[in-house]
């Protein structure tokens, strides 16, 4: 399998929401896609394509947007394939991956507690290293360092 | 349970567990928020500090990745060195593992000899880093140094006295049958479940899988290396003791070829003709003209490993600039603790320190 046929076949599949593909070293590429159809994606990536396991989910601030990107691994071709996903800095919201890869859980956790991006349908979307009632996300690029006002935080009641 | 840096909650019905919830964070120091406003060299400050049991590891797959995003190729002789010193880490962070599991099961003995068999890596680590804990060896376009002079004697010594060491391990381990009374089958976790859980490294090829990066997807120079991959079929604790004390004995095979290697081919450490701004000690002079207009280059570069613990990844977005502009790692350890909800219920209270002891919690990487 080779990128071009892998991203032909998913744009077939989803006409229209498959942006692009960009080469990146050591992987497939990288395939840019629109949150929309998230759920759907991930599973013809995992039941058509055999990738089984899901690696690394993270998100990055960029300002004008937030962009999610997945890393995924398939056992059969022994590859690695990026995809990534833009979302609105006022609604950061996709569909959560758990159901499909459960292996998805924490990552998303962490990328809800240091960048703020929701995943619908997540199980448990709690903050995973900052402690509960922390007001900030501080992977943001609005985030100031040296606030003395964060050491105050409220403690869990449980 | 608490194992110094990190808490896991337990439900329990009389001696039974019922669900479990880790607590992470308590070491959380923001790594990825300070490589923002750092040099690409200044960052393998912290990676020493991501995991402190396998500071070259890390070091080792960040530059790849840093490398990747900057587009800088090293030099082949500095690529053996890396192997070789992520080979060395991976013995000296699995000996730690050994010394701090066999006290979880409450014998005391192995601990001191585990800790004093590690001495002597830190010991060659210190000979050419000059750090025992914290090294900062590795740079974009290579190593900071080349290996001192009749290393590779003293490194052969060292892997030579720790193959005869680890039939004494095993004798003191699995000829007791406290050890197995306390591991046999315990903490199972089946592949199918282990790879949905993300579950990576000696916990996943203790379940009968194959999967290890250095062979999957060879990066550096292991694909010139010979060597075999660890695995057992128990999955449970036994078996992890058992991939562990294996890929030892495979990781003293690799170091042993890379001596080999590095006897016969003297060459540079450093790629040539990198930018002064990546921190080059010896870049070229005459030409400032870059000083007034630096050309960036941009990228991204993502680079997986298979790292003692497991699977880590590092994610490098370069921007153009002289700092990455966002860096992500992937932490094996956060995974295969996050699953204890999976591998855990159904054992007794007593069965935690034990079960959790094999997966080699370092909370370091886990927080970042």
């Amino acid at each position: 399998m080779d990128a071009k046929q892998l991203s032909d076949g998913l744009a077939t599949r989803f006409p229209g929401k498959i942006l692009g593909v960009d080469p990146l070293d050591g992987t497939l590429g990288r395939i840019r896609f629109d949150p929309a159809v998230a759920t759907d994606l991930f599973r013809s990536l995992r039941d058509d394509y055999q990738f089984t396991h899901l690696t690394l989910v993270g998100a990055t601030d960029w300002i004008d947007h937030r962009e999610v990107f997945y890393v995924l691994w398939s056992d059969t071709d022994r590859l690695y394939l990026v995809l990534s996903a833009n979302l609105p800095t006022d609604a950061p919201v996709i569909a959560s991956s758990v159901p499909i890869w459960p292996s998805a859980n924490a990552h998303e956790r962490e990328a809800w507690d240091l960048v703020g991006v929701k995943f619908e349908g997540h199980p448990d979307l709690r903050r995973i290293f900052m402690p509960e009632g922390y007001a900030y996300h501080p992977l943001l690029r609005s985030f100031k360092i040296h606030e003395p006002e964060d050491l105050e935080v409220k403690v869990r009641s449980d | 349970m608490t194992h110094g840096l990190w808490n896991l909650r337990v439900r329990i019905e009389g001696e039974i567990i019922k669900d479990v919830e880790p607590e992470m964070g308590y070491l959380h120091r923001g790594i990825e928020k300070i490589s923002e406003d750092r040099h690409y060299n200044e960052i393998i400050t912290l990676m020493d500090r991501t995991c402190y049991v396998a500071g070259l590891a890390w070091e080792h797959l960040f530059i790849v990745a840093a490398e990747q995003a900057l587009h800088v190729t090293p030099p082949e002789r500095a690529e053996y060195i890396r192997v070789l010193s992520a080979e060395l880490q991976r013995i000296a962070s699995h000996l730690m593992w050994y010394s701090a599991f066999v006290q979880d099961l409450g014998l005391m003995t192995p601990f001191l000899y585990g800790m004093r068999d590690r001495d002597l890596i830190l010991d060659l680590f210190q000979s050419y880093t000059g750090g025992r804990l914290t090294y900062e060896y590795m740079r974009v376009g290579g190593v900071r140094s080349d290996l001192p002079l009749g290393f590779t004697q003293r490194c052969r010594q060292v892997v030579d006295w720790l193959m005869d060491r680890f039939v004494e391990y095993d004798q003191l381990c699995l000829s007791s049958t406290i050890f197995h009374e306390r591991c046999d089958g315990l903490g199972v976790l089946l592949e199918p479940e282990a790879v949905a859980y993300g579950v990576t490294g000696p916990m996943l090829r203790s379940a009968g899988s194959h999967r290890d990066l250095r062979k999957d997807r060879p990066y550096s120079v292991y694909d010139k290396l010979q060597f075999q991959v660890a695995t057992a079929s128990t999955a449970d604790v036994t078996g992890r003791y058992l991939v562990r004390m294996e890929e030892m004995r495979q990781s003293v095979r690799i170091v042993r070829q890379c001596l080999d290697w590095l006897d016969d081919h003297p060459g540079p450490v450093m790629a040539e003709h990198l930018p002064r701004w990546l921190g080059a000690p010896y870049a070229p002079m005459g030409n400032e003209s870059y000083l007034l207009k630096r050309n960036y280059p941009t990228g991204v570069g993502l680079s997986m490993m298979e790292e003692p613990h497991g699977e880590a990844g590092a994610y490098v977005v370069n921007d153009g600039g002289e700092h990455p502009y966002r860096v992500k790692f992937r932490s094996p350890v956060l995974i295969n603790i996050w699953a204890a909800k999976r591998y855990l219920p159904g054992y007794r209270v007593a069965d935690i320190p034990p079960i959790m002891g094999s997966v080699d919690v370092c909370v370091g990487e886990c927080d970042r």
